[in-house]
């Protein structure tokens, strides 16, 4: 059964994030209804689900970008202010949660007006209050490990789709996050520079990143996931191994689901 | 004529049976105006009174033994403003050359009007505005302080020439002084408000929406008369000259243009920035001043350039509080009974001078729009 494999799982370890019965609302619409769902340290977990089913609103929740109504969220520690919290503050508990976070874009949201290495060293400098020549040295570092130690003088402009969502992956990693949320990484690529982000990827999970990836490529998800949580309509069905999920799952929605997105 | 100027005359002139008809009117009547006012400005205009009361034209009743301040600021003007053109406009051969003939005839008409003197120290003052072109465009080490350099040009302008007293202020020199000293004080003033229009916090929210919607609803004018005659009421035991006065007043209105304009900065700035930028922890401060507003701005510049003529072509109404502006002085002279038939001579020069400076901060702002497009990638 999925709920014991979830249940055996989340105890064998540290939980980093845990949500318990998050609700979100967008004005009368009810995005994420009771999600439960625990993230352990290390562990990669992958969202999947049809579009408009809440997964990116969950994700962008975990990092304060949406705010949610009802329900409990920790992350590594820190109490996620709920929307309410916000109202009257909570800005020094977000900020202190987000330090911890790193994040992608499907647009990958660089700063235009930045060269790639100024993007990987801005918040180095600014957030952390590093000198800039170390943040720079630490930016070409991590240009050269995602591969663009030779495009870190160029802008965003001039790179391709594949190149900036690399440059964005190394200016989350700058900030030495304890989790990685990953939303769509990969939906604004051209095909042929979806294996180029992917990789950088598979390498941080196998360096033991946490990592919280909403994505649509499933061998991807199959390949790196520690588990996959299938959503529907702003509730979690389904959570288990990739196994469990992509070869016998046990909601017929889930089933349907993937015979949709498998079957090209 | 050549088949290609024929060809373009067809083409924009003589296209359709309603061009030929327009042309057929509107060039005739135009080249006899034109003739009409070439035979005027060459034969029959008296231009001597030009020379005579350029003094006054250029600096009001700013006492003449004290001349040396104007031409310091005059020079400090030029070093200004080709420092401004490092920044946006290519230093090519035709720019180059284009910018020393036009200094030169201007030292030359000074030099015949008033002095040698007046023409050395006009193509001196040229010559640094050259000089700092090439050289801020040459430089990333000046290009970065061509901003600050700005800030303490106008410190300078004003430390040289209040000894005598502001009330003494006048001429052209008035004019662009005034348009420099407020368009730098609206920036910063107007992005403050931009951003406390959209803040978090509901109370700064209204007021700035309140400040900015009331300037924009009521003339300039009349604002500038307000400050004039309310800073008495304030500070009844203080004296606050006229002028800076006038300044506060020009300064207080247009920073509301100025918070509108960067408001469309602010909101041409893609929310994936503010969110980027948020979830790498990054505080309001610094998500405002590394992230948003150097993108925002970039989007600004060419219509804060252009605010710059508004500012100028506004001047004018300075007279309201007593001051004598360029408009102003030109009056003034024509006041004289022995000048009393100069008339046209002094308003032609007066639309020539105006129409030159605004021609080219007009041209200033195309190029910066321009090149930022170009730079902006």
């Amino acid at each position: 059964m999925s709920a014991i494999q979830n249940l055996s799982d989340a105890s064998s370890r540290e939980a980093i994030v845990s949500i318990a019965r998050l609700n979100k609302s967008f004005g009368s619409f009810h995005v994420l209804k009771d999600v439960d769902l625990e993230v352990g340290r290390g562990e990669v977990l992958v969202v999947i689900g049809a579009s408009g089913s809440g997964k990116s609103t969950l994700i962008r929740c975990v990092n304060g970008l949406e705010m949610y109504q009802s329900g409990r969220l920790t992350v590594d520690g820190f109490h996620m202010p709920t929307q309410a919290d916000r109202e009257i503050g909570g800005d020094r508990e977000l900020a202190e949660i987000r330090r911890g976070l790193g994040m992608v874009f499907q647009q990958f949201n660089l700063f235009p007006h930045m060269s790639a290495t100024d993007n990987v060293a801005i918040a180095p400098i600014r957030v952390r209050g590093r000198r800039p020549d170390e943040a720079k040295a630490i930016a070409l570092r991590l240009l050269d490990r995602v591969g663009l130690r030779e495009h870190a003088h160029k802008f965003p402009g001039q790179l391709s789709g594949g190149q900036q969502q690399r440059v964005a992956i190394a200016r989350s990693l700058a900030m030495e996050p304890r989790i990685m949320l990953f939303d769509e990484p990969t939906s604004a690529l051209d095909p042929e520079m979806v294996g180029e982000v992917l990789d950088v990827m598979r390498e941080l999970a196998r360096e033991g990143m946490t990592m919280m990836i909403v994505t649509h490529e499933m061998g991807f998800a199959r390949e790196v996931a520690d588990r996959v949580v299938y959503i529907d309509q702003g509730r979690i069905l389904e959570i288990g191994t990739p196994a469990e999920i992509f070869d016998r799952p046990s909601q017929e929605r889930t089933r349907t689901f993937l015979s949709r997105v498998l079957r090209h | 004529m050549s088949t290609a100027a024929l060809r373009w005359a067809r083409r924009n002139l003589f296209a359709k049976p309603f061009d030929v008809a327009l042309s057929l009117i509107v060039i005739p009547v135009l080249a006899w105006v034109l003739y009409v006012f070439a035979v005027w400005v060459l034969a029959e205009a008296r231009w001597e009174v030009i020379g005579g009361s350029l003094t006054v034209l250029m600096t009001g009743i700013y006492p003449a033994e004290q001349l040396w301040r104007a031409w310091v600021s005059v020079a400090a003007l030029c070093a200004m403003f080709g420092a401004g053109l490092g920044l946006s406009l290519h230093p090519g051969r035709t720019a180059l050359t284009v910018v020393a003939l036009a200094g030169a005839t201007v030292a030359a008409a000074a030099a015949a009007a008033v002095g040698a003197g007046a023409g050395t120290l006009a193509a001196g003052s040229a010559a640094l505005g050259i000089a700092a072109w090439v050289g801020v465009h040459r430089s990333a080490r000046a290009r970065r302080l061509a901003l600050p350099g700005l800030l303490v040009g106008v410190a300078a302008i004003f430390a040289v020439l209040s000894p005598p007293g502001f009330e003494l202020w006048g001429g052209l020199l008035l004019s662009v002084v005034l348009t420099i000293t407020v368009s730098i004080l609206t920036v910063p003033f107007g992005i403050l408000l931009a951003l406390g229009r959209q803040s978090r916090i509901a109370s700064l929210r209204v007021i700035c929406t309140a400040y900015i919607e009331t300037m924009r609803s009521v003339p300039l004018i009349l604002v500038v008369y307000w400050i004039w005659i309310i800073v008495p009421l304030l500070a009844p035991d203080t004296s606050i000259p006229s002028l800076l006065r006038g300044m506060a007043g020009y300064a207080l209105f247009f920073a509301a243009y100025v918070a509108e304009y960067v408001r469309s900065g602010l909101q041409a700035v893609p929310k994936g920035q503010v969110e980027a930028a948020r979830s790498l922890g990054m505080s309001s401060w610094t998500v405002n001043v590394d992230i948003v507003l150097p993108q925002a701005l970039r989007v600004v510049v060419p219509s804060l350039v252009g605010q710059i003529l508004d500012i100028f072509n506004g001047a004018t109404l300075v007279f309201i509080i007593g001051l004598t502006d360029f408009l102003r002085a030109g009056q003034m002279i024509l006041a004289d009974p022995q000048n009393s038939g100069r008339t046209y001579e002094i308003y032609v020069f007066l639309f020539a001078v105006y129409f030159a400076i605004g021609g080219a901060i007009t041209f200033a702002s195309r190029r910066l729009e321009a090149h930022l497009a170009r730079g902006s990638r």
